[in-house]
């Protein structure tokens, strides 16, 4: 069996040495001129964020002197004082909490429509599904003022539910739509055979569909979580009180506040930014897909 | 089918247990999503829409009923048209300039070479910040004097460089657009690099062989494969175009002088630095109709093409 894979390999190696010597230097120039190309862009998206980790870590004397080099003598303490300047204690809970809450709204809800508007058929089915569709095109824009006086009069804009029932509701047609498209790929033979075996309904839902749904449920989660955590204008009409903002929100503030101390501005966005970009790096195919899925499909 | 009908007829409570038993349970299902939807999006919507044909300032007791008013001031207010053709130069320039770049580095990696990995998480990325945190990290590049540009500038003498962009009335609104534009090419090269896999190999392989250069191949064979997806992101960045708002608002608010202003930051003044929500909100609901206008064009056209 190794000298089998051996000798494979080394098939393999010789065909590629040929090919590399058939290949003519024109190959070799594009691929010279695309490498160039890519790396330029790596270094576009990441000398910003690389250089901003820098300033988080430098003095401000330390950034006078050397704005451009890397830190001499890390100061890992600018972020304890951007924590503390910055509230952070008090804005990353509420970030977790809203993210944490806008999902587990949306996937219940998004579920159970998706499922009702793929696997089953009822009058008023399509118009239901163009009504949700319309929600992709509206911006919040459109009814930043009426949610705010109706959050108001429900008695909710003080207190967390004053954003996350509006977030959930915003985010179901994107929601919808994609949990209707994963529900459409399962075969409907799945839950008939349930059917004949007795199962209920919401069995066939519950049991049957739902674990099958699973990658669309995760990709829908991450995005939602994402999209949360960076959203901006809802939250800057939906929490009035100091004590309710996310991290999105409190950070252009805080950027205002200090405006001089740039090394603090940037330790402040740093914390910001760490764990979405964390989560994108373990879970980024999902997050890939969420997008490309609406957009696509 | 018959004996139902019948039934149906002989007994209005039978027939209606009847359709509860057959759709009971697909109602219950999308119920919540829909009751949620109405309550929290489109009432606000039509209330919206109502805002709009009144002179409210948010705090009267009276909303007085105004007609058209607001819209026809709106047609004669240059800053509403200030406002409008910035979102045309950011549909013109942000978008187009995201889409191409973000086209053609999907092209340049869509064979997967390798480093393809680290090449599409790094493009990506800005993506998962947000537009308002993408503000805030260019605000920091710009910084007169500090930022990263213009320390760049001062180390390699580019003159340049070391304009403020964005306190510069002339330059303001491109100085956001590079950070939008930075931010977004990601989405529209990961929309690409799906669409591309969809591409015929073979039909480029038939192509080569029959001596097409790599621009041709590119132009006839993979562009026209590719029509839907374009349409499709160009639509998307049209939408897109005309709902930004964070960005401006995190950047520059609209200023120096309106220079930057866009129809949300402008809808936004209105309605809560000056309390003309009746103003406010005509200016958001033509946002709206552009937005909706444009996707239902691009239905139309999505479906004349039979895909």
């Amino acid at each position: 069996m190794t000298t089998s894979q051996d000798a494979a390999g080394v098939k393999r190696v010789t065909s590629s040495i040929t090919r590399i010597k058939r290949r003519s230097l024109s190959y070799w120039g594009a691929q010279i001129a695309r490498y160039t190309i890519l790396l330029l862009f790596l270094a576009i998206f990441l000398v910003p964020i690389t250089w901003i980790f820098s300033l988080a870590v430098k003095t401000q004397a330390e950034f006078a002197n050397n704005p451009l080099g890397l830190p001499q003598e890390p100061q890992w303490g600018n972020f304890m004082q951007a924590w503390d300047q910055g509230r952070f204690s008090v804005y990353l809970p509420n970030t977790i909490i809203y993210a944490v809450a806008v999902v587990i709204g949306v996937a219940i809800f998004a579920c159970m429509a998706g499922y009702a508007l793929a696997k089953t058929r009822f009058p008023g089915r399509n118009v239901i599904f163009s009504g949700f569709m319309i929600g992709m095109t509206l911006p919040f824009l459109s009814i930043m003022i009426p949610i705010f006086y109706l959050a108001r009069d429900l008695g909710i804009l003080g207190t967390r539910w004053g954003f996350i029932i509006p977030a959930v509701a915003l985010g179901l047609p994107f929601s919808i739509f994609l949990m209707r498209a994963f529900f459409m790929g399962i075969p409907d033979e799945l839950g008939d055979a349930a059917r004949v075996d007795g199962c209920t309904e919401w069995g066939v839902f519950y049991r049957v569909m739902l674990p099958l749904a699973w990658p669309g449920l995760a990709t829908l989660a991450v995005f939602e979580f994402l999209g949360t955590w960076s959203a901006y204008l809802m939250p800057l009409i939906l929490t009035q009180r100091e004590e309710l903002r996310p991290v999105a929100l409190a950070l252009p503030l805080f950027q205002g506040r200090y405006r001089a101390d740039l090394p603090l501005i940037a330790a402040a966005s740093m914390i910001t930014i760490t764990p979405p970009l964390l989560i994108y790096l373990v879970l980024q195919r999902r997050f890939i897909e969420g997008v490309t899925a609406g957009a696509l499909k | 089918m018959g004996t139902q009908s019948l039934s149906a007829r002989a007994s209005q409570g039978q027939s209606g247990r009847r359709f509860w038993s057959r759709y009971g349970v697909s109602y219950s299902f999308i119920l919540p999503a829909v009751v949620l939807y109405i309550v929290f999006v489109l009432y606000p919507f039509a209330q919206s829409f109502y805002i709009s044909l009144t002179d409210w300032n948010g705090f009267d007791p009276v909303m007085n009923f105004i007609g058209l008013d607001n819209y026809l001031k709106l047609l004669q207010d240059p800053l509403f048209w200030t406002a409008f053709s910035h979102n045309i130069i950011w549909i013109i320039v942000g978008s187009i300039g995201a889409i191409g770049l973000g086209l053609f580095l999907a092209i340049l990696v869509s064979s997967r070479p390798p480093g393809f990995l680290i090449f599409r998480t790094v493009y990506f990325m800005p993506q998962v910040l947000g537009p308002a945190i993408v503000g805030v990290i260019w605000l920091l590049i710009y910084a007169p004097r500090r930022g990263f540009l213009y320390k760049v500038g001062e180390a390699t003498g580019l003159d340049f460089l070391q304009r403020s962009l964005l306190a510069n009335p002339q330059t303001s609104l491109l100085g956001i657009l590079f950070a939008s534009i930075w931010a977004s090419i990601g989405f529209f090269f990961v929309i690409f690099l799906a669409g591309l896999q969809n591409v015929d190999r073979d039909l480029l392989d038939a192509a080569r062989v029959d001596g097409a250069n790599s621009w041709q191949q590119f132009w006839n064979v993979t562009v026209p494969q590719l029509s839907h997806v374009i349409t499709m992101v160009i639509a998307l960045g049209m939408i897109g175009s005309l709902k930004v708002f964070d960005i401006v608002w995190t950047m520059t608010q609209g200023g120096p002088a309106n220079s930057s202003e866009v129809l949300g930051t402008l809808a936004y003044q209105e309605s809560f630095n000056h309390t003309h929500h009746g103003y406010g909100s005509a200016i958001v609901m033509v946002t709206s109709a552009l937005a909706v206008l444009m996707s239902v064009v691009f239905i139309r056209l999505r479906e004349r093409r039979g895909d």
